[in-house]
């Protein structure tokens, strides 16, 4: 008996433990390799060894102004686009839920842009908020505007450029996944709210609300720190521009590391973005752990 | 959400009617809005090149298909096949890898019990959320230290990895739902812990399986910073052949947005093979 346990535990070592060495060896090692890298000035392209400088480059952080304007532009863009994103995606999936003929198809065209390359959402987006000849423009000006506007190289213009993009791609997303966590309450707690006098927006705010918080939760953790890290619409559209409006984080780290070749600062950046992420996703992680566990 | 079908005698049609048309009108302009920049990018690559720059956008031509037959031919001097076969083997690889580890590890977290199961569980879960940014730099020196940098092999081991944490959920959740009685039959027949998981349990989740092969593939071939840091070459794949397009000063519309339909049309293929798991897939087994 006490030999079928061992080698039960032995099985079970054996089949984790493949997978915990990749997480190790490209997860958990770069990430202790980071915080070594950040300790050093380090160049890219340069065959000086790197030099150990310390905490300098975390107090270098501190008094960066483009790195505290990236944190903010991060910061805006992750609650615009996830709001948005959440709000119009809920709203939709109670429209999709109307039992009418043909929606279904129509709810089965709406999702295709979550599975789309970003890199190519961001060249069509490019492409159709072009100053000279983009679609958007056209339509701006067939609606009466003076003059064509400049989408991707104005001031607020880039960024929400940036927001519209990725709620293209991700409005769908939260749509599906709540749509499924509506079809997922049983009728019968309608009826039930029913019979007990209930308002339709009591029903709402009281019944269904409550029965898809845990979805909701799910959906704004997840949108949220995919949005923090987007990096691929910003490469193709904006580049950061005008004049650091559209720099997040995200493209802060890119740009310091591989366009000014800044290797240790970046990886200082880096190690700052993840701890902010491994917040985020400590709740996540414990929530879920949580229902769990009941 | 109450229904539109269920409707009390109070309500007089005309207002239902009014709703239902409501409900239709948002629908469509929704997916209107979702399908015009697909619908842009198809068009655009059967546009000549005056044609893609025009101004106001010419709406009604004659479509042809030199965009697409520069993109696989002539493409500075190398085709764009290349890039895709770059594509298919890092992304065939990688999942096939990730969905092979992850099934392993995910039978061991969901069928044995020891200390630390669960926090092995949440750690494998808590590694989609850390930001590829963050390692892009340590993952960028250890390729260029390993002789690996612009190769399929350091793409196929980030994305593998990349991949873990969603093939391991994912299929830890599809091999609870399988009856125990199932496997401790097994194990009475004499089959070993081994056997039951390669033949009985493994099939059991097939549909799982083709999920979360499904998903993976997907995210491998989408994925864009790692591809352009540790494989900007040689071993390129489509993403950053298309990034490439925002460096070059005599862009080519059409032949790029050719390049992009090669690219997305596949996935949308997949994404209409997928829709029974994909809400599950998307939420990490979260919402079913």
């Amino acid at each position: 008996m006490a030999a079928a346990k061992q080698a039960d535990r032995r099985t079970a070592f054996l089949l984790i433990a493949p997978a915990m060495l990749v997480l190790l060896g490209v997860n958990v090692y770069p990430f202790l390799y980071a915080l070594y890298i950040s300790a050093h000035t380090y160049t890219l392209g340069r065959p000086t060894p790197p030099r150990y400088i310390g905490l300098f480059n975390y107090s270098d952080l501190l008094e960066d102004d483009r790195f505290l304007n990236a944190l903010l532009v991060s910061f805006k863009f992750v609650t615009l686009a996830v709001s948005i994103e959440f709000l119009l995606g809920i709203g939709l999936a109670f429209l999709f839920s109307a039992r009418l003929r043909g929606l279904a198809t129509l709810r089965k065209l709406a999702i295709l842009p979550i599975m789309v390359m970003p890199l190519a959402s961001g060249l069509i987006w490019f492409y159709i908020l072009n100053e000279n000849f983009g679609a958007l423009n056209w339509f701006a000006i067939l609606l009466g505007s003076p003059e064509r506007i400049r989408f991707l190289t104005g001031d607020p213009h880039a960024l929400l450029s940036l927001v519209l993009a990725d709620a293209w791609q991700w409005i769908p997303f939260v749509m599906l996944v709540m749509y499924a966590a509506l079809q997922s309450i049983p009728e019968y707690v309608y009826e039930a709210a029913k019979m007990d006098g209930l308002t339709g927006w009591q029903t709402f705010l009281r019944v269904t609300l409550p029965l898809l918080a845990p979805a909701i939760w799910v959906v704004v953790i997840l949108r949220a720190v995919d949005a923090f890290r987007m990096i691929e619409l910003i490469y193709l559209m904006t580049r950061g521009g005008p004049g650091g409006a559209t720099e997040t984080l995200s493209w802060y780290i890119y740009s310091t590391g591989f366009l000014n070749q800044d290797l240790g600062y970046a990886a200082a950046q880096a190690v700052v973005m993840m701890i902010v992420v491994t917040i985020i996703a400590q709740i996540f992680v414990r929530r879920l752990e949580y229902r769990e566990a009941k | 959400m109450t229904d539109v079908a269920i409707t009390t005698k109070s309500q007089t049609r005309a207002v239902v009617r009014l709703r239902n048309w409501t409900v239709y009108f948002g629908a469509c302009a929704f997916v209107g809005f979702a399908l015009f920049p697909l619908y842009m990018m198809i068009t655009t690559s059967v546009k000549t090149d005056q044609q893609a720059f025009a101004w106001p956008p010419v709406w009604v031509f004659t479509p042809n298909f030199n965009a697409y037959y520069n993109a696989l031919f002539v493409f500075g001097g190398r085709g764009v096949g290349h890039y895709l076969m770059n594509s298919l083997l890092v992304t065939v690889a990688s999942s096939a890898l990730a969905v092979f580890l992850g099934a392993m590890a995910a039978y061991g977290l969901a069928r044995f019990r020891f200390l630390g199961n669960r926090d092995i569980a949440f750690f494998i879960l808590s590694t989609r959320f850390a930001p590829p940014i963050g390692f892009i730099v340590p993952i960028y020196l250890m390729a260029t230290r390993s002789g690996l940098l612009d190769s399929p092999i350091a793409l196929i081991i980030v994305y593998t990895s990349m991949n873990l944490s969603l093939a391991t959920w994912l299929l830890r959740g599809f091999f609870l739902e399988i009856p125990i009685e199932i496997e401790e039959a097994a194990l009475v027949d004499g089959y070993t812990r081994w056997q039951i998981f390669l033949r009985v349990a493994l099939p059991l989740v097939r549909p799982g399986l083709a999920a979360t092969a499904i998903l993976s593939a997907i995210l491998s071939w989408n994925e864009f910073l790692f591809a352009s840091i540790i494989a900007p070459g040689n071993a390129a794949t489509i993403p950053v052949f298309l990034s490439g397009f925002s460096a070059s000063m005599n862009i080519d519309w059409a032949e790029y947005m050719a390049v992009g339909t090669m690219a997305i049309l596949p996935i949308m293929l997949f994404t209409l093979l997928l829709q029974r798991h994909l809400v599950r897939g998307l939420t990490f087994g979260a919402v079913r």
